[in-house]
């Protein structure tokens, strides 16, 4: 079963070393009022973040809610304009958002929310949506279209019969199915998934996790999955960045990050998931407020909640550097060696 | 209360037709629907329910009462009849309303997706306008306009098409701007779709059922309006013929011949009342959100 | 709640010259004054010599800046044909409108609110249906309909009651019923349902359950809460009013402001018009900013952080 029957710009272009997706020193900021005439408080949503997917490579990202992973994937889409830094795709910076290049470039990096049924439009059959980014981006004649619309929904297992159903009439599982094939319609390369299967039922859950698997491997995606759940973020991801408050604390290979995590962050992350024949007493319980973007502690953002922390960790902000082959950490404690391995 | 009646009238016995209609619908919508039915009919077909022209004279029968043979509602001044009047009255009377509600839904339906689409300068400007509008009583700001530019069909339709058009413009504002946030339109947007798909594809037929109902509301006060602009001599003018303007030309015989003026007052009464009653019925039924 | 005040000030500020403008640029490009007022027939030196007078052959800026300006200065014009200053034409009819649109502001307050809250704690009874359907015909039939059936019936064929004028106080009885009538209709039924909505929220269902007594409950928390969605009709009942005053006065002859706008529309009299215009606005900004300071004062919840 093939995909792949749309043109493809990345595949043309000469820089085919240079990753597909490269996001430098990104910082977002929202204004948020107490009150409609309150003074502005600025929240560093995003924070400084810089990061490389290349093609076929899937980058998890995990953290908790108020991290910035879910502002963070739509500025990497150019949804969401950065106020710093910039986000290269196959090589050039986005366009802004809303301006015709913009739009076009779409055909070529998707997304995939949280909430299927408020993605989908409740009037349109699925056939109808999931042929509409073909509708936009004029691929192909309306025989072709419909035959793709078909394709399409046999890839991610949808009924012919369904075609004519409409959102409400699905399960939250089919409807997901449905945006993922509605954003794999044109052929795109890189593909956000913003939580993707939180909203459905844990039954359904893992069926549509390997959907995606499959997907990106039979398409060559390059895919962003942005999760709380660490477990399937290890099944899925390639690597992992971990935020906390709009940073990156930790990055690195999945298998290596979770095995040994190196930022106390990542390591209460890691040891919060239960697993069988575990003891819980071992397990690191993060104490303190949950993190609040609005009021981020000088220094080290996780230093009130953290268990090591030093002097130095109140005053100064730690830098994500390079800590073992391929992994970055930022925390004070974690130097070349793994200080707090043990 | 009135949904758990009905849901459970099957339940218990299946009821007579007429007793399960009565059921759905009260007395007074089923009258209004059927009133309003019949000023429809009568609106549209006007042209063959008209017993004589509107400007035809029998000087032979002036000021004749109701139940005449030949006037079954009398006749005026002049000898025409009350009746043909009253019949192409709720035709103009109608055709202005109903311009003027599409109108004023298309008015207000683009302001209010202009200001969700831009907010910041294009919402302050549709605040001001509403701000205006909420300044002048509609009747008085038309009076003026009407007065000083001559009263014609075409101005009329324009000027009561400015009527009630913020009502368009809050809803379709904020249901946009609550699809956009992260809803289907957002994802549209995300598509690759252009502003002009988003809002004309996806919004309006999700917001549509929305504005028609509030149509409803808006097409009796249209009605009122009109005819309260042409009871002051401002709005349709004569030979042509509206409920209003009936009324306005009657008062100068209320003592000698009320039915001149009786005649459109009970229609126009009825009329909006009718459509009071189903409007306020509909949107029990379609859509409780908007009061 | 300062910041809110000020910029509801504003807003207030903006719309008055917003009214301003409308006035100047419908009574100005409407066409010539100084040909209709003069007749077609008047000679040319006339006729130049008028335009002259009023202003009329400046370029529209000019005249528009110097217009705004001379509203500043309190100076509204000259009526063209009463040749006394438009103000006091205006002004002087002040009262007799005051005589029938307060009498009708209170009876629309005293009727269509009670009735309202009775009919919302009294829900589906026989008395609710009838305050329902009384509340709609009310504000169906128009005001120029009610005041005509009220000539036919108290003057024509009672004659119980004067069909126009305003020489005594029995004169004021049918123009204020006739203007009231919707306004009861329309309060009636708002207040209806925004007390029907307040006896369904959770904190009346706590103070029930509570065991404070029903009476106490519907005076100490239903009532407070319901007056806050009621307030903001008022604003909308001081227009209806004043637009219900041009038809009613009309009817009876009532010599106030709805009968010289009327008169001064069919003489094409720009000053009164603009006149009457800028009073009806301001009148009504006022009513609307009172309204919502008043809805800020209310709503406790806008008390902390101002409206939305």
């Amino acid at each position: 079963m093939t995909l792949d029957v749309m043109p493809d710009v990345t595949r043309d272009t000469p820089r085919k070393a240079a990753p597909l997706l490269e996001a430098d020193g990104l910082v977002r900021i929202y204004e948020t009022r107490k009150g409609l005439f309150g003074q502005p408080v600025p929240v560093r949503a995003v924070n400084g973040v810089s990061l490389k997917v290349a093609q076929g490579e899937t980058l998890g990202i995990v953290g908790e809610s108020g991290s910035g992973k879910s502002t963070l994937g739509r500025m990497l889409l150019g949804v969401d304009p950065s106020q710093e830094g910039v986000v290269r795709f196959a090589g050039a910076p986005l366009p802004a958002a809303g301006t015709p290049a913009w739009r076009a470039l779409r055909a070529h990096m998707q997304m995939v929310h949280q909430d299927p049924l408020a993605a989908l439009d409740k009037r349109l059959t699925i056939a109808d949506q999931i042929r509409e980014p073909l509708d936009i981006h004029a691929r192909g004649n309306r025989a072709e279209r419909r035959a793709r619309v078909a394709e399409l929904m046999q890839a991610v297992g949808l009924r012919p019969d369904q075609a004519g159903r409409y959102p409400h009439e699905l399960s939250g599982g089919q409807r997901q199915r449905v945006v993922i094939a509605r954003a794999l319609a044109c052929g795109p390369s890189l593909l956000v998934c913003d939580e993707p299967v939180s909203a459905l039922d844990v039954s359904i859950q893992a069926q549509v996790v390997n959907l995606l698997a499959d997907m990106q491997a039979a398409n060559g995606l390059a895919m962003v999955f942005i999760s709380h759940d660490l477990k399937v973020v290890r099944n899925l991801a390639d690597r992992v960045a971990v935020m906390y408050l709009g940073e990156i604390v930790e990055e690195g290979p999945v298998e290596a990050v979770f095995a040994a995590p190196q930022h106390p962050y990542t390591q209460a992350l890691v040891s919060s998931v239960p697993a069988p024949g575990k003891r819980l007493d071992g397990r690191m319980i993060l104490k303190g407020e949950p993190p609040n973007p609005a009021a981020r502690p000088a220094g080290c953002a996780f230093h009130p909640r953290c268990p090591h922390a030093v002097a130095s960790c109140r005053a100064e902000a730690p830098a994500l550097v390079p800590t073992a082959a391929g992994r970055r950490a930022a925390c004070h404690l974690v130097g070349g060696a793994d200080r707090l391995a043990a | 209360m009135a949904l758990t009646d009905i849901a459970a009238a099957p339940a218990v016995r299946r009821p007579g037709l007429t007793t399960r209609l009565r059921r759905l619908v009260p007395w007074s919508v089923a009258f209004g629907m059927v009133w309003l039915g019949a000023t429809l009919f009568v609106a549209v077909f006007a042209d063959w329910l008209r017993p004589y022209s509107i400007t035809q004279m029998d000087l032979m029968a002036r000021l004749v009462p109701p139940l005449t043979p030949g006037h079954l509602l009398g006749t005026d001044e002049l000898g025409r009849d009350v009746l043909s009047r009253l019949i192409q009255s709720v035709q103009v009377s109608f055709v202005i309303a109903f311009g003027a509600t599409i109108l004023s839904a298309v008015f207000g339906t683009t302001l209010g997706f202009l200001a969700a689409r831009f907010r910041g300068l294009a919402e302050h400007i549709v605040i001001m306008l509403a701000d205006f509008q909420a300044a002048l009583p509609f009747l008085i700001m038309s009076l003026a306009v009407l007065a000083f530019f001559g009263s014609s069909m075409v101005l009329l339709v324009a000027l009561m098409g400015f009527y009630g058009w913020e009502r368009y413009a809050r809803i379709a504002r904020g249901l946009a701007i609550s699809a956009g946030a992260q809803g289907y339109a957002a994802a549209v947007v995300q598509l690759g779709g252009t502003p002009a798909r988003v809002y004309l594809k996806h919004i309006l037929p999700n917001v549509a059922s929305t504005l028609i109902v509030s149509m409803t509301l808006t097409f009796p006060e249209i009605i009122l309006m009109e005819s309260g602009l042409s009871f002051l001599g401002l709005g349709v003018q004569p030979p042509e013929t509206s409920l209003g303007n009936m009324i306005g030309f009657g008062r100068e015989y209320l003592t000698t011949a009320p039915w001149i003026m009786l005649a459109p007052a009970v229609v126009i009464s009825l009329t909006t009342l009718s459509i009071s009653l189903v409007g306020d019925w509909l949107r029990d039924k379609l859509d409780p959100t908007i009061r | 709640m300062f910041r809110f005040v000020l910029i509801r000030f504003g807003r207030a500020f903006v719309t008055i010259i917003a009214v301003m403008t409308f006035a100047f640029v419908v009574l100005r490009l409407s066409g010539d004054p100084a040909a209709v007022i003069m007749g077609p027939d008047a000679p040319i030196e006339a006729v130049n010599a008028f335009r002259a007078a009023w202003g009329l052959d400046q370029p529209v800026w000019v005249q528009y800046v110097a217009y705004i300006q001379a509203i500043f200065t309190g100076d509204f014009g000259v009526s063209m044909r009463g040749q006394s200053p438009a103000l006091d034409l205006v002004v002087e009819r002040i009262p007799a409108t005051l005589e029938l649109t307060l009498p009708a502001l209170l009876l629309q307050l005293a009727i269509g609110i009670p009735a309202g809250i009775y009919a919302a704690l009294h829900r589906d009874s026989a008395i609710d249906r009838g305050v329902i359907l009384g509340a709609v015909m009310g504000f169906t039939i128009p005001s120029f309909v009610m005041g005509l059936v009220l000539v036919l019936v108290f003057a024509v064929t009672l004659g119980w009651l004067p069909s126009g004028g305003d020489a005594t106080w029995q004169h004021a009885i049918l123009p204020v019923i006739a203007m009231s009538v919707g306004g009861i209709g329309i309060l009636a039924r708002f207040s209806r349902s925004a007390m029907i909505e307040v006896m369904g929220q959770p904190y009346i269902r706590t103070a029930s359950a509570k065991g404070v007594t029903w009476g106490s409950v519907v005076r100490g928390h239903a009532l407070p809460n319901a007056a806050v969605p009621i307030v903001t009709i008022v604003g909308f009942m001081v227009g209806s009013l004043l637009a219900g005053a041009v038809v009613v006065e009309t009817i009876f002859s009532w010599p106030g402001i709805g009968r010289l706008l009327i008169v001064s529309v069919t003489n094409r009299d720009l000053a009164v018009v603009q006149c009457i215009l800028l009073l009806v606005a301001a009148v009504m900004v006022v009513s609307n900013l009172v309204v919502d300071l008043l809805y800020g004062w209310l709503d406790p919840r806008l008390r902390g952080h101002a409206a939305h």
